[in-house]
C-alpha cells in the first residue's frame, strides 16, 4: 500500500487542552525558571496523592523511567527480565540499555492479552532479576498473582503503566503492586504532555536512587544552587538527563485535575463501543464488561478473528478516513530483536500482533464518529 | 535565599515566545511533526551545517553522537576534565572509556591539544572537544590530530551555541564529525530541557535520527499523515525526542540568539575593562576568544582556592549569585578516571575560578552591582 499524504478524518487520538492549562503554562514561561524547580516538585507531589503513593518522580519519558526502574531493581549485565513481547519496544530496550536480557513471555490469549503469570513463573531462571507487567491499554494485568510468583522467587515486580494512570485492580493503583511503576506522558496518552514520563515507588531508597540518576547522580541541582541551599556538588555516580521541565510540569499538573473526569467518559465511551463492537462479526473484543471501570481505557483494540487480514482492513478503515493502528507488533518480531533472539517463539503474542487493529478513540469523540467507526469495521472486515 | 540582587543568569521571555508555545498547544499536536522540523531547518542555516537533529538534552545529544560514531567497549575517549559530567558520562552509554585530558591554562579553560596528544593510545576512537563558557577550544589543530590518528572528533558545544572558530565566523559544532548543543534553561538558547547534533555526514544524521526514537523506521507523525501503520524497529534506540511545543519555543527564540550572544558579549566586555587592572582578581582568555565566543559564563580567576571560595561568600552576602565547575577528575565517581600523572591545569582551573553572573538581561547598572561587590570582597578576603 502506497503512503498517501492525508491527514484522517478520524485521527487514531486528539488532544484539546483546555484555556487553563495553556494558561498554567504561559505563567510558567513568563517565570523565567524552566527546569526542575516549585512546579515539578508540586505535580510530583499531586500525582503521588492521587495514585497513593510515597514517591513520584518525574522524568523526561516512560522509556526513562523503566531504565530506572531496572536500574534501580539491581538490573546488570547477566540479568534477566521478563516482559511480555505484546507491548511497545521500550519495555524491552530499557531491560538491554541495562546490559540485561529481556526474557518474552507469553501473553493470556487474544480476549486477555496481559501477560500470562503462568508463562512467567515458567520462564523464571536463577538469572531473573525482575519482571515488568505491562498494563495493555490501560487494563490491569494480573499482577496480584505477578506479585505472589515475584515474592516467592524474590525477584523485583515492575509496572509498565505507560497506558493506565489511576487504573485499579482490586481497588488498588496499578502502579503501586511491585518496586515501582513507570508511567508515560506522551502526546496520545490519556494524561498527555508531549514528551513525559514519571517513576513511583513506595520505597525510599528507590525514590533517592532515582532522583540521584534522573540528574547525573550531582549531589545538589541547579535549583538547590539559586535558592541558596547550596553552593557545589559532587558526582556519585552515573547518571543521565531525565529531568522533565517546568513548563511540562505546568501543563501536567494543570491537567491531573481533570484526569478522574476524563477517564470517566472514557469509559463511558469506551462501553458504548463495546456494546455496539460486540455485534460486530468476525471480531474478538479484547477483556470483558465489567473489567472497564478498573481501566483507565486508554485505547480500543479489536482482533480480527481470521490471520492474514490486518493490511487490508487497515487499508480499508484508511480509505474511508478511519486512521487505525497497531498495538503492538510483537517486540521479539522486529530485527533488531530477531538478530538477538532468533529462537523466540510466542504463538499467541505473534496471532495477537498480526489481527489487532486499533480504533480511533479521544474523549471528546462523538456517538457519529464512534457510530461511523463500527460500520466502517464491520463493513471491512465483511468485505 | 533566592532573592539575589544578580543571579548568576536570568531569561527574558517575550510575549510572542509564550505566544507561540500556545499556539503550538492550541493545535494539538505536540509531538515531532511540523515543528521540529521548521526548528531544526532554522538550526541548520544558524549553525552552517546540513544537519540538525533535535533530541531530548545536551547529555543525549553526546550519547547518540557516541553511539553514531559507533564508539564501544575497549574504546578510549579522549576528554577535557574541565567540562560538565555528561561530556564523560556519554562515553560510558556506549560501554567505552574517558580518558581524563588536561585544559591549557588557567587562563584557558578549554583543551590542551598536546596532551590530547601525548594520551593517544592504540585504543583511543574519539576526542571530545569541548567549548567551555562559550569560548571556542581549538578545534582547527584538534582537527589536523584526529586525522592524523584516524580518530573522531565530536565538539561539546553545549555552552558555545554561535561561538566562532576562526576569523572568518565558522561555528561550532561544523569542524567534528558531530556537534552536541544543549537547550538547558541557563543556556544562550534555552527552552527548559533540550538539545541538538550537527553533523555534515549524512549516514550519522540517518544514525542519529534512528536511535532517537527508537529505532523505530516510521514515527507517529508520519503515520498520523497516512503512512503505513507498520514499523520494525532495526536496533536498540531511545526516547530522546524534543517535543513540538519546546521546539516552537526554541524556534521563537533563535530569531534574538544574535542579539542576545551580542549584548552577553557586551557584558564580558564591561566586566574585563572594569576588573583589567584590579588586583586579586585575573581575566581568563584574550580579546580574540572574547570576540569569538558566545559567552555562557564569565570566569574571573583568584589567587588559590581559599581566597575563590571567602570571595564567593562574600559576593553571596552581598546578593550575588557565583559559582565554579568542579574538574571531573575531583567527583567520587571520576577519580578512577584521573590519569597518574595528574592534570595541573584543570586542576587549578577548578581551584581558582568564579563565574560572575551573566546573562542577556543584565545592564550597565548590574555590572555596577557587581564589580562594587567585587571590590568590596577583595577588600576583605
Amino acid at each position: 500500500m502506497a503512503s498517501t499524504e492525508t491527514f484522517p478524518e478520524l485521527p487514531l487520538f486528539d488532544l484539546q487542552l483546555q484555556p487553563q492549562d495553556l494558561e498554567a503554562v504561559a505563567e510558567t514561561l513568563r517565570s523565567g525558571w524552566l527546569t526542575l524547580g516549585p512546579r515539578t516538585a508540586a505535580f510530583e507531589e499531586a500525582f503521588a496523592a492521587q495514585l497513593g503513593a510515597r514517591h513520584a518522580i518525574a522524568v523526561s519519558s516512560c522509556t526513562a523511567a523503566l531504565h530506572l526502574a531496572y536500574l534501580a531493581a539491581g538490573v546488570g549485565p547477566g540479568d534477566e527480565v521478563i516482559v511480555p513481547a505484546f507491548t511497545f519496544a521500550a519495555t524491552a530496550a530499557a531491560v538491554l540499555y541495562c546490559d540485561a536480557t529481556p526474557v518474552f513471555a507469553e501473553i493470556v490469549s487474544r480476549k486477555r492479552p496481559s501477560l500470562d503469570p503462568d508463562d512467567v513463573e515458567r520462564s523464571i531462571t536463577p538469572r531473573t532479576k525482575a519482571v515488568c507487567a505491562v498494563h495493555y491499554a490501560g487494563y490491569p494485568a494480573a499482577v496480584d498473582r505477578l506479585k505472589v510468583i515475584c515474592d516467592k522467587h524474590g525477584i523485583a515486580l515492575i509496572e509498565d503503566v505507560a497506558h493506565a494512570p489511576s487504573a485499579t485492580l482490586a481497588g488498588r493503583k496499578l502502579g503501586t503492586w511491585g518496586l515501582a511503576g513507570a508511567f508515560s506522558f506522551f502526546s496520545n496518552k490519556v494524561l498527555s504532555v508531549g514528551e513525559g514520563g514519571l517513576l513511583c515507588t513506595d520505597s525510599d531508597e528507590v525514590a533517592a536512587f532515582v532522583r540521584s540518576r534522573r540528574s547525573h547522580a550531582m549531589t545538589s541541582g541547579t535549583w538547590d544552587r539559586h535558592s541558596g541551599r547550596t553552593d557545589t556538588y559532587d558526582v556519585v555516580g552515573l547518571g543521565f538527563n531525565y529531568r522533565l521541565d517546568e513548563p511540562r510540569s505546568a501543563l501536567l499538573l494543570s491537567r491531573l485535575q481533570r484526569l478522574e473526569a476524563e477517564i470517566e467518559r472514557r469509559r463511558e465511551l469506551t462501553l458504548r463501543y463495546r456494546s455496539m463492537l460486540a455485534q460486530v462479526e468476525g471480531i474478538i473484543l479484547p477483556f470483558e464488561d465489567t473489567d472497564v471501570p478498573g481501566s483507565s481505557c486508554y485505547v480500543i483494540p479489536i482482533m480480527i478473528d481470521e490471520d492474514g487480514r490486518q493490511a487490508e482492513v487497515s487499508s480499508r478503515m484508511r480509505e474511508r478516513g478511519i486512521q487505525t493502528s497497531i498495538f503492538y507488533p510483537s517486540i521479539h518480531r522486529f530485527s533488531a530483536y530477531r538478530e538477538r533472539f532468533p529462537d523466540v517463539s510466542l504463538p499467541i503474542s505473534e496471532l495477537a500482533s498480526r489481527t489487532e487493529l486499533t480504533l480511533p478513540f479521544y474523549p471528546h469523540m462523538t456517538h457519529e464518529d464512534q457510530d461511523r467507526v463500527v460500520t466502517a469495521l464491520a463493513e471491512a472486515v465483511a468485505r | 535565599m533566592s532573592d539575589w540582587r544578580v543571579p548568576l543568569t536570568d531569561i527574558a521571555m517575550p510575549e510572542q515566545d509564550v505566544e507561540a508555545v500556545l499556539d503550538c498547544l492550541r493545535s494539538g499536536w505536540l509531538t515531532m511533526g511540523p515543528r521540529t522540523k521548521a526548528f531544526e531547518e532554522a538550526l541548520a542555516r544558524y549553525v552552517g551545517t546540513p544537519h540538525i537533529v533535535t533530541v531530548s538534552s545536551g547529555t543525549a545529544a553526546l550519547h547518540l553522537a557516541c553511539q553514531a560514531a559507533a564508539l564501544g567497549p575497549g574504546d578510549e575517549v579522549i576528554v577535557p576534565a574541565i567540562t560538565f559530567v555528561a561530556s564523560a558520562s556519554a562515553c560510558r552509554y556506549v560501554g567505552a572509556e574517558p580518558v581524563l585530558c588536561d585544559v591549557r591554562s588557567a587562563h584557558d579553560f578549554n583543551v590542551d591539544v598536546e596532551d590530547v596528544a601525548r594520551r593517544i593510545t592504540s585504543r583511543t576512537r574519539a576526542v571530545i572537544a569541548v567549548h567551555f563558557c562559550g569560548y571556542p577550544a581549538n578545534v582547527a589543530a584538534l582537527r589536523a590530530l584526529c586525522d592524523e590518528h584516524g580518530l573522531v572528533l565530536i565538539e561539546d558545544c553545549a555552552q558555545a551555541i554561535g561561538a566562532h572558530v576562526d576569523a572568518s565566523g565558522r561555528q561550532v559544532g561544523t569542524v567534528g564529525e558531530l556537534g552536541c548543543f544543549s537547550f538547558f534553561s541557563k543556556k544562550q538558547l534555552c527552552v527548559g530541557e533540550g538539545g541538538m547534533i550537527s553533523t555534515a555526514d549524512e549516514a550519522l544524521d540517518a544514525s542519529v535520527r534512528l536511535f532517537r526514537s527508537h529505532a523505530m523506521t516510521s514515527s507517529t507523525w508520519d503515520r498520523h499523515r497516512g503512512h503505513d501503520p507498520a514499523y520494525d524497529v532495526v536496533d536498540i534506540g531511545f526516547n530522546f525526542r524534543l517535543d513540538e511545543p519546546r521546539a516552537a519555543l526554541g524556534l521563537s527564540r533563535l530569531q534574538r540568539l544574535d542579539e542576545d550572544i551580542a549584548a552577553r558579549r557586551a557584558i564580558a566586555r564591561a566586566y574585563r575593562e572594569r576588573l583589567a587592572e584590579v588586583p586579586g582578581v585575573e581575566l581568563a582568555f584574550d580579546e580574540q576568544a572574547v570576540e569569538r565566543a558566545s559567552h555562557f559564563a564569565f570566569p574571573v580567576l583568584l589567587a588559590e582556592r581559599d581566597t575563590r571560595d571567602r570571595f564567593r561568600e562574600e559576593l553571596k552576602s552581598n546578593g550575588i549569585q557565583t559559582t565554579w565547575y568542579p574538574a571531573l577528575h575531583t567527583f567520587t565517581e571520576y577519580q578512577r578516571f584521573a590519569p597518574a600523572d595528574g592534570l595541573p591545569a584543570a586542576t587549578e582551573v577548578a581551584n581558582r575560578h568564579c563565574a560572575l553572573p551573566l546573562s542577556s538581561t543584565m545592564n550597565a547598572a548590574d555590572v555596577d552591582v557587581v564589580v562594587d561587590a567585587v571590590h568590596s570582597a577583595l577588600a576583605v578576603i
